[in-house]
């Protein structure tokens, strides 16, 4: 893959995709038109997850299994926010974004002192706990009969029905989730996190607070989860315990190890090739077999951390070509 | 001239293996101090403890006047430990007492207690917790203090009242009150304790290595830790850390004060690696780099810190002569700005060129001190370390 | 008076429930802490691993028609053998690599095998058909008033005991337990004082599976109960129970296990039986935070 960017072809790409992406309901695909929209909403979502999960394993360098949990409490929030309260989405995506960061805060400060192994699996069980609360606390969510009903979310007063203004829905969630990914990265925090990541004990001698900016990171990832939940929630309409399992972690996880762990482009490269694969799948497998396509994904991880452990766009390329944008400015 | 960094008795032992013993050591601004010694005889463990990566078992460091270790750490907090011990045994033996008067069939239900222990473990668990500043703990505790307090004036007002431990038939009241009127202004007086700064030093706890970089202390390492996936530049803004101070926010809104930030950031990053002869390379990945490129590289970040003392680690580990010749340049430089210099290395052509005061370890233990003329000629360290050594290290 | 009776009846029915839970939690438990000792990995597939058992066991019972004690050993020498396998393939070329990767790929390894036995098997619950079974096992061994103790228990009981009355001799006293002490202080110097760390590693994920096998063959008799996500189920909680005695301890694995069981049965008695598996979870969380050496492990070492 010796295909170099440049700064400025870099952004030319960008615009072309946004400029597809808002085209697309508009193009000729006849009577799949909806379809491919639902795929590419789906797929757009996981994009959003998975930059909000790239920043803990991706920038800070640790394994987070539990993003799930997050992204289920974001969609309960939601579901029941709309159901009780009848709140509009642009009251939920904030409330629930800060619900997500609030447990972010909560389970990460004890845990993020520990080694990596120890909090990889914390972060699994409390997954783990958030699906079993939601299961039984059936005062609160209704547990296994799940959350019917949730109100679409409305612009103005018009609710929206179509496929396509989901579509632009998340298109424009996307956009938000970007840059704030984005900003974050090329700030003093995004470089303290790397720092974290390429080597702890020197961040800590540069004078980088380790707990204070992992927890930071954490918040971040768990809220950005929250707000995927919570526009699955609405866009769905209908949320249930089983949709939570443990092994949507794996899923997102694998997106970004696939894509290029620490690359925000990478990560969004990741969902666009798997989750709409994953469609083909189920169209092409019978039902019995659709259930396994995990042991795709599982293989994907184990091959990957074998053969191209950084991913399709490594991070590396990333600072790279970060690299010489900023030699370019400069005219060194 | 006020030391900027003085040592004395420091010790630090892992488990059986004594590290460093009684180490005492000054350095004044503007000094160049070296360390020398064979290898294990505890330099870099040294080095560790005054950064805050190791916990050193005795002694004191002051590093501009501050102590940066705990200074009262193992009475006091062994005093608030057998307190909250006395109060889980009082627990355990009120509770079943009370039980006895108000609830006969209580004593023989057996769950019961075991569930009664687990609460009373829990509480006991956060207590400790509470001696390492835990938030989770914390919150619990807090959490604990207020039902204690409602269920207290629930029961003392209204007896019958009925709410139940999940799935069970016992009063929730008849567990948590007892416990609660005992155990609660015990918690609030260690919440108030560690509050007060006092009370944070006095249950030990230490600096963190980020706070001791950023009362002024950087260091190099002696296995080189950069960061290599990051460039040159972003290497040195690192260590320009300390020196920023913009938080989310101000990233998520690029604020004026942020992108000014980071101009100057980027400015004074570019500065030194110019003052350490790198400014060409400033956009290369930072494992691109020659090794002794490296070694100038790690020091250019530790400046960026801003410090009043430089810790370097065998600087010129793997230099031939001609670098090392630059970086002793680099090091008197370093010294011109006033920043004080503790430095370890073997090269001993580097270290009696730059050292203005000298300290020998061995085997943990400071063997002789003083100029690199009276190190040069001490017995004890031709016999130790130097050997026919001594001779070849003419400046 | 008779009260009291009832209760303590039940009480130690749920205490001899979870002392059979236990034992095969520890030897779970017990292969996830060698693996731990040895490469400082945690194995998530270490759990398929019990579930393979679980269905090979069945398999060769139920459907081929093999008399039980004979599958029995044959499963555990394949689950050994498997466990050999693992090793080379997944984690024997990532030896070098930084731990995330390492962790990355033991997940990857633990979803692909429960989903190929998804496929294979299929997700609907396996029983052992009555006949193929001994039939002591239905009997009742031991008897005081309410409390009953069947063969099937005593099996299992002592197996398990057995299993690790073995292993801690093999452990303390053989050269190969030396060996792989050795190797899980200090990798390095154990290979140059001549031990062959690669074949050690080896061996220990042979008994850790072999042992974990036997579990799964165990719990799927005595609950005649085989799904494909059995093994993550109880691989985190036997991992929760080698947390509990301390990660990289062998007797601590097996003191985990037991003390894990027991809390779990009378939890779910007590307390709820919707949370069963949050037990084990929440006593996981709770001794990370708090007690991270566990109740006999050594200390955490401090960062270098």
């Amino acid at each position: 893959m010796g295909f170099r960017l440049s700064g400025q072809n870099h952004s030319r790409v960008f615009l072309g995709l946004i400029l597809l992406a808002i085209l697309l309901p508009w193009l000729p695909l006849g009577a799949s038109t909806n379809y491919i929209l639902r795929i590419l909403t789906t797929a757009v979502l996981y994009m959003i997850l998975a930059l909000g999960l790239n920043i803990v394993p991706g920038f800070t360098g640790l394994l987070d299994l539990g993003y799930v949990g997050f992204y289920g409490i974001g969609a309960y929030t939601s579901g029941l926010l709309a159901i009780h309260f009848d709140l509009s989405l642009w009251l939920i995506l904030p409330l629930a974004a800060l619900n997500g960061a609030l447990w972010g805060i909560l389970l990460g400060a004890p845990t993020l002192r520990l080694t990596g192994d120890y909090f990889a699996i914390v972060t699994f069980g409390f997954s783990e706990l958030v699906v079993l609360f939601i299961r039984n606390e059936l005062w609160l969510t209704r547990g296994p009969m799940g959350l019917p009903g949730i109100s679409p979310p409305s612009i103005f007063g018009h609710p929206l029905t179509r496929d396509w203004e989901f579509f632009y829905l998340i298109v424009l969630l996307l956009l938000v989730v970007l840059v704030v990914v984005t900003r974050l990265q090329d700030s003093r925090i995004g470089r303290a996190w790397f720092a974290i990541r390429e080597n702890e004990i020197a961040a800590q001698c540069c004078g980088v607070n380790l707990i204070r900016y992992k927890v930071t990171a954490f918040a971040i990832s768990a809220s950005i989860g929250a707000m995927g939940g919570a526009f699955y929630a609405k866009w769905f309409k209908f949320i249930h315990p089983d949709m939570f399992k443990f092994w949507e972690s794996i899923l997102i996880l694998c997106l970004i190890v696939f894509g290029g762990m620490g690359s925000i482009a990478g990560t969004m490269l990741g969902a666009l090739i798997l989750i709409p694969l994953s469609e083909v799948l189920r169209a092409v497998l019978p039902q019995g077999l659709f259930s396994a396509r995990y042991l795709i994904y599982g293989l994907v991880l184990v091959l990957m951390m074998r053969w191209r452990p950084e991913g399709l766009i490594p991070f590396e390329r990333a600072q790279a070509r970060k690299a010489r944008v900023a030699k370019e400015r400069l005219k060194i | 001239m006020n030391p900027v960094l003085r040592v004395t008795h420091l010790s630090k032992s892992f488990g059986g293996l004594s590290a460093l013993r009684e180490i005492s050591i000054e350095a004044k601004p503007g000094q160049i101090v070296g360390i020398i010694g064979p290898n294990g005889a505890g330099k870099t463990t040294l080095f560790n403890c005054f950064s805050g990566l190791y916990h050193p078992t005795r002694g004191q460091i002051q590093f501009q006047g501050r102590s940066i270790l705990p200074q009262v750490s193992e009475a006091k907090a062994g005093h608030i430990r057998r307190c909250a011990l006395i109060f889980m045994v009082l627990g355990l033996i009120w509770v079943p007492l009370f039980w006895s008067f108000f609830l006969p069939d209580a004593l023989f239900k057996l769950e019961l207690m075991l569930l009664g222990l687990f609460i009373l473990a829990i509480r006991f668990l956060l207590v400790q917790g509470l001696m390492r500043f835990q938030i989770w703990a914390w919150s619990l505790m807090f959490v604990f203090l207020l039902s204690d307090l409602y269920f207290s004036i629930r029961w003392l007002t209204d007896p019958f009242f009925p709410v139940h431990l999940v799935g069970t038939h016992v009063p929730l009241g008849y567990f948590s009150w007892p416990w609660g009127l005992v155990a609660g202004p015990f918690s609030i007086y260690l919440m108030i304790q560690l509050w007060a700064r006092q009370g944070r030093q006095l249950y030990g706890f230490r600096l963190s290595p980020d706070a001791i970089c950023r009362l002024g202390m950087a260091r190099t390492f002696q296995n080189i830790r950069l960061f290599f996936s990051l460039s040159v530049l972003d290497n040195v803004k690192i260590g320009r850390h300390v020196q920023m101070r913009t938080g989310v926010p101000g990233a998520l809104f690029k604020t004026r004060a942020q992108r000014e930030e980071e101009a100057l950031t980027e400015k004074e990053a570019l500065g030194w690696l110019r003052f350490v002869g790198l400014e060409e390379r400033a956009f290369d990945p930072a494992g691109a780099l020659a090794y002794g490129e490296q070694r100038r590289l790690e020091i250019a970040r530790a400046l960026a810190t801003g410090p009043q003392l430089l810790l370097l680690d065998e600087p010129a580990a793997g230099m031939n002569a001609r670098e090392s010749s630059r970086l002793i340049q680099l090091v008197l430089k370093i010294r011109e700005k006033g920043i004080a210099v503790l430095i370890i290395e073997h090269d001993m052509r580097v270290m009696m060129n730059l050292a203005d005061h000298i300290y020998v370890l061995d085997y943990g233990r400071l063997i002789a001190e003083g100029t690199p003329d009276d190190i040069r000629s001490d017995p004890k360290v031709i016999e130790a370390y130097l050997g026919g050594g001594a001779a070849h290290a003419e400046a | 008076m008779e009260n009291l009776l009832d209760y303590s009846s039940l009480f130690l029915q749920q205490l001899v429930n979870g002392i059979t839970l236990g034992g095969v939690y520890a030897l779970i438990a017990v292969g996830y802490t060698m693996v731990y000792g040895v490469i400082q990995l945690i194995n998530f597939a270490h759990g398929e691993i019990y579930m393979l058992g679980a269905f090979l066991a069945y398999t060769l019972v139920a459907i081929l028609g093999v008399p039980f004690f004979a599958a029995f050993v044959l499963t555990i020498l394949i689950c050994a053998c498997f466990g050999i396998i693992l090793d080379f393939i997944a984690y024997r070329p990532l030896r070098k690599a930084p731990r995330l990767a390492a962790l990355i790929t033991a997940i990857g390894m633990s979803i692909f095998l429960q989903n190929l036995a998804l496929m294979i098997w299929g997700s609907q619950i396996k029983s052992y058909p009555r006949e193929a079974l001994p039939d002591i096992f239905f009997k009742t061994a031991w008897n005081v008033g309410d409390v009953t103790l069947s063969w099937l228990q005593v099996f299992i009981l002592s197996i398990t005991v057995l299993s690790m009355v073995i292993l801690h001799v093999t452990i303390r006293r053989t050269r190969i337990g030396t060996a792989m002490r050795a190797v899980s202080q200090d990798k390095t110097t154990a290979a140059l004082m001549g031990i062959g760390v690669n074949r050690v590693i080896s061996f220990t994920f042979a008994i850790g599976s072999a042992m974990g096998g036997m579990a799964g063959i165990l719990v799927g008799l005595y609950y005649n109960a085989i799904f494909p996500t059995m093994g993550y189920i109880a691989g985190i909680k036997a991992f929760a129970a080698a947390v509990l005695g301390g990660i990289g301890s062998v007797p601590g694995a097996m003191l985990g296990g037991g003390v894990l069981g027991i809390a779990e049965v009378i939890g779910a008695g007590y307390i709820s039986s919707e949370y069963r598996d949050g037990i084990s979870y929440a006593v996981m969380i709770a001794v990370i935070l708090f007690k991270p050496s566990g109740l006999i492990g050594r200390q955490v070492r401090e960062k270098a």
